[in-house]
């Protein structure tokens, strides 16, 4: 057995385990994605990461030592799991409109916890297939916007108009833009509800919309 | 950003020559005899295989895997991982452009795209149609002192000349001489 | 052994005329080969009995190809870029004794005939060759020569003693790794020993992905024998029985020349069961790896040699759980070669040199945009700017020195006034640096700094092997913003961004690949804010490298009309008639670049 400190706390776990169990073990929790127990901790995703002694390492992948300070939460800590899970997603083929996981996802949950607006409202939205109000050609600004409201309008039959703001990745506003497209929403009709946010749209942003569109302010 | 080098190898079927089954079968043998059944050499039977075919053939690859009981997948993962090998046919020629620091500061890039440019090499081809040549970014040779240097080897491995201290219509010169070369070879075995 | 020494000695008797002539990847490449054919045909002509003798490199690569002669009554001396047809001239005039067209000579005295001496060379003089003494000077392929220069006396001493006190007298030097982050090598070994296993490795890197550095190279391929022996010592102080050379495939020379080594070495009982009467077995086995950067890694390095890709978290380090589980100790060429040199000339010598935290010497690669390139051995501690202008000759005339990238994708750009800074590890690190193999880039003022952080961020993207999250999408991302950056669509956020984002990606990455790649873009923003300033506010590259952010004119004096670049405009923004000088629109021009590649005549002039 050894001694270990979280956050300052002691706790006593055996030779061969981790950080991240010595953690638990204290009660705390650590927001972890790639770590499955006992199957998987190659700590490839690095949002599990926790500091010992000052220096920034996966906990689900190492191992515990004698007096071991570990920190569980601090600013850069938290920094360093947002900017990764922001590069997850900034790879991620986001369109959860059309997703199998129907919300069930464990990406959400983390961008929830953690912060990070890139997951947007469709996500939440329990009208899929062909009940989808894009889809219908209702011009919801479901696609884009941030997710973290449980779809409280569409849920209701009502088009999203974007309380929680737009998401400021372009990849993402491609692929809103082409699915609007599909679906035959007049971008004319949308441009009352962009225009709720339009004079705060980033360049990049606004010339897509210029550019799809031809909508003028 | 091999991954993505792997997707569409596994994807597209093979490309260039197809050649005897048994040729490929034979081949893969040889390497299993030499080396055994032994999942950590595999480095060094795909070494010898490219040695053979000068790249890795899609069914020789197959083979192997059936033969040593991995997955195709964990081969490829390896044979992207590392640059010497490669997945596609090379040309009589294989140009490469030292990418190094030094090289690339004085103007590698703008030599490596005129010859791109001279064998109307479309994006994401690197082996001219008629299969002379093939060019190739490389890294540092370790010939700094004579950068912008590029290598040129033909694919049986037997010549192999350096340029040294290139610029770009002296590139393109290079490039036009190889070629004449490889066509000379091309149609002396089609005589044959 | 004795016998060897003898015979060696009474073949120098023999022969009138020695014929050096450099045989490694660099002199070969600049045309070595040829050389020694027009010298064997000259020798045959002349009517000369001479011995020509196969020498590495001695590391001043601008003089290559080089020959040195040596003959009874006349100094050793060296003659500069020989082309084939001059060798026949040359060694007549030698044998007349008339010098003329030499470099230098390899006396202690002064000149000779008007023709200075190697010592004279600043770039010889303020060199210390302590491992590289050898390079050039020798037949690498031949062991007796090596044992002629001392060789594997280091070993016999080693082997008498025990083993604690190997490692105690490697830690007395204070050796540190010559390979990248100067980590203590009795550290290692002390770890490695301490360790119970019946089965222990050690392994050489030879490796050497980074470019513009070939140091190991050229060292393995000039004296293979020393690094040979270094691992052997390794081998003996941590009890191991294997040991394995590791190097590129695409550096075959460096193998064979090592391969040759090992057998050599087998064959006079350096190498085998129960080495030199002593109870001590010991193999070596040169391995060919298929080439890639993060090899560089330790546990990378293994994956390697398992057959496997990708390196893995640490701990447990290689010393404690390496190839195969079993405990392994990794060390750089050079770092075997000074252990080598360290047991053949004593502590003293090595001790002597060098600052109060890193002792001794250590090779750097001079390249870029220098007049002497080469491969320099200074004393740790040495300053850049004798380093660059002194040794190597400071830039070419009309351009002036900017900066000077340090250690690789994974050290950082030290700029021009700065160039005091000494040598050492702790001094590099702080200026956000790394000394890693030592090749020193020097960037002048023709070269654009954003380009130069891109060019790395891009080499670094296609070596990161994938396996985490940071250094497989972050570098991608950085890449991305640069791009940015340098086609002048970038805002001032966005370099806020890649400064956050670079510190996140050091912090958070898996293996010392992802730790250090964005240090070239770090420094670079550190020390040239306002060249990637004037890129974005301005829309400028000052160095017009940048190509989206030049002008592209046709220069009226030099073109010829021949109405090439007209045909491959993409945009059509270039008009004119056929033999007289064409014009480019710059209100349509896209700025791609191709009538500047594919003018015949390099009338396209970036403005």
């Amino acid at each position: 057995m050894v001694k270990v400190y979280v956050n300052n706390n002691e706790v006593e776990v055996s030779q061969d385990a981790l950080v991240i169990d010595a953690v638990e073990k204290a009660g705390y929790e650590v927001p972890t994605l790639c770590y499955l127990k006992g199957l998987f901790n190659e700590a490839t995703c690095r949002i599990c990461v926790v500091k010992v002694n000052g220096k920034v390492v996966p906990s689900c992948r190492f191992p515990v030592f004698e007096g071991a300070r570990i920190i569980v939460d601090d600013s850069e800590l938290r920094r360093l799991r947002r900017v990764n899970l922001e590069l997850l997603l900034a790879t991620h083929e986001i369109k959860c409109w059309s997703c199998v996981r129907k919300g069930m996802c464990e990406l959400l949950s983390l961008s929830k916890r953690l912060g990070v607006e890139g997951i947007p409202v469709c996500s939440e939205c329990p009208l899929r297939g062909r009940s989808c109000l894009v889809l219908k050609g209702f011009p919801c600004l479901g696609p884009l916007t941030v997710a973290g409201c449980d779809a409280e309008c569409p849920r209701r039959g009502s088009p999203c108009i974007g309380c929680r703001g737009y998401i400021m990745s372009e990849d993402v506003w491609v692929r809103a833009l082409e699915e609007f497209y599909k679906d035959n929403v007049s971008l004319n009709e949308l441009k009352s509800l962009i225009s709720f946010f339009w004079s705060y749209l980033p360049q990049n942003l606004y010339r897509l919309v210029r550019e799809v569109s031809n909508v003028e302010y | 950003m091999y991954y993505e080098q792997s997707r569409t190898y596994l994807r597209t079927p093979q490309s260039g020559a197809v050649l005897d089954p048994r040729r490929y079968l034979s081949v893969v043998d040889r390497v299993i005899c030499k080396y055994g059944a032994d999942r950590s050499k595999l480095i060094n039977m795909l070494q010898e295989i490219q040695r053979e075919f000068q790249h890795l053939p899609r069914q020789a690859l197959e083979m192997l895997s059936v033969k040593l009981g991995i997955s195709l997948s964990e081969i490829i993962n390896v044979a992207t991982f590392y640059h010497q090998f490669r997945l596609e046919p090379v040309g009589v020629y294989v140009i490469q452009v030292c990418f190094g620091t030094t090289c690339y500061l004085k103007g590698s890039s703008e030599i490596y795209e005129s010859m791109r440019k001279v064998l109307g090499l479309r994006e994401r081809e690197n082996t001219a149609r008629d299969g002379t040549i093939t060019i190739e970014k490389a890294r540092c040779f370790g010939c700094c002192s004579l950068a912008p240097v590029i290598m040129v080897t033909s694919s049986d491995g037997s010549e192999r000349y350096v340029h040294g201290r290139l610029n770009v219509s002296e590139g393109k010169r290079v490039v036009l001489d190889y070629r004449s070369k490889a066509l000379m070879k091309l149609k002396g075995l089609k005589n044959e | 052994m004795s016998e060897a020494l003898e015979l060696g000695s009474g073949t120098r008797k023999i022969s009138e005329l020695i014929v050096r002539v450099p045989l490694a990847s660099c002199t070969l490449a600049a045309g070595a080969s040829k050389v020694l054919e027009s010298i064997e045909k000259a020798l045959g002509k002349l009517g000369l009995e001479a011995r020509v003798k196969k020498t590495g490199c001695m590391g001043l690569c601008y003089l290559d190809p080089w020959i040195e002669l040596e003959s009874r009554g006349l100094p050793p001396t060296i003659y500069a870029n020989v082309k084939p047809e001059q060798a026949e001239g040359i060694i007549r005039r030698y044998v007349e004794g008339d010098l003329s067209g030499a470099l230098a000579v390899r006396s202690e005295a002064s000149g000779f005939k008007g023709v200075p001496t190697l010592n004279s060379l600043p770039e010889w003089r303020l060199q210390v060759r302590y491992v590289s003494r050898n390079c050039g000077f020798i037949d690498p392929e031949s062991i007796e020569d090596y044992l002629r220069t001392g060789g594997y006396s280091g070993l016999k001493k080693a082997l008498k003693l025990g083993r604690e006190e190997v490692i105690e007298i490697v830690r007395k030097s204070g050796l540190r790794g010559r390979g990248g982050a100067g980590f203590p090598t009795w550290y290692k070994w002390r770890v490695a020993y301490e360790q119970r296993s019946d089965v222990k490795y050690v392994i050489c890197n030879g490796d050497e992905g980074d470019p513009g550095a070939f140091m190991n190279r050229l060292l393995a391929e000039s004296d293979p024998h020393r690094v040979l022996e270094g691992l052997i010592i390794a081998g003996y102080a941590i009890g191991a029985s294997r040991g394995y050379i590791f190097v590129r495939a695409e550096k075959p020379l460096m193998a064979d020349r090592l391969e040759v080594a090992v057998r050599q070495a087998r064959d006079y009982g350096f190498l085998g069961e129960k080495i030199l009467g002593t109870d001590f077995s010991f193999d070596v086995e040169v391995y060919r790896s298929a080439g890639a950067f993060v090899c560089g890694e330790e546990t990378a390095l293994i994956a390697a040699i398992e057959g496997r890709s990708r390196p893995r978290q640490r701990p447990p380090y290689p010393a404690t759980s390496g190839l195969w589980g079993k405990p392994t100790v990794i060390n750089n060429v050079e770092t075997l070669a000074h252990v080598a040199t360290i047991f053949q000339t004593g502590l003293d010598e090595f001790t002597k040199y060098g600052t109060e935290r890193s002792k001794g010497t250590k090779m750097f690669c001079v390249t870029g945009s220098v007049r002497k390139t080469g491969v320099y051995e200074v004393p740790i501690g040495t300053k850049i700017r004798t380093l660059v202008y002194e040794l190597a000759g400071g830039p070419p005339d009309g351009r002036s020195v900017k900066a000077v990238q340090v250690g690789g994708p994974s050290g950082g750009c030290i700029p021009a006034d700065l160039l005091d800074l000494e040598l050492d590890y702790e001094t590099l690190q702080s200026y956000g640096a790394i000394m890693g193999s030592g090749g020193l880039v020097v960037i002048d003022n023709t070269n654009c700094m954003v380009d130069v952080a891109k060019y790395f961020i891009t080499f670094t993207l296609a070596e990161s092997c994938g396996k985490c999250l940071p250094c497989r999408v972050g570098v991608k991302v950085l890449g991305d913003i640069l791009e940015k950056v340098a086609s002048g669509t970038a805002t001032l956020e966005d370099l806020e961004l890649l400064r956050e984002l670079g510190e996140s990606i050091m912090r958070s990455s898996l293996c010392a690949l992802g730790g250090t790649a964005p240090n070239p873009v770090l420094s670079t923003l550190r020390y040239f804010k306002n060249e990637y300033e004037e890129h974005v506010v301005m829309r400028r590259c000052p160095a017009k490298v940048c190509s989206r952010l030049v002008t592209y004119e046709i220069d009226p004096a030099r073109c010829r009309g021949c109405g090439q670049c007209a045909k491959n405009c993409p945009v059509s923004a270039i008009s004119g008639q056929p033999g007289k000088a064409f014009k480019i629109d710059t209100s349509r021009c896209t700025k791609c670049g191709q009538c500047l590649i594919i003018c015949p005549f390099g009338a396209v002039v970036k403005g």
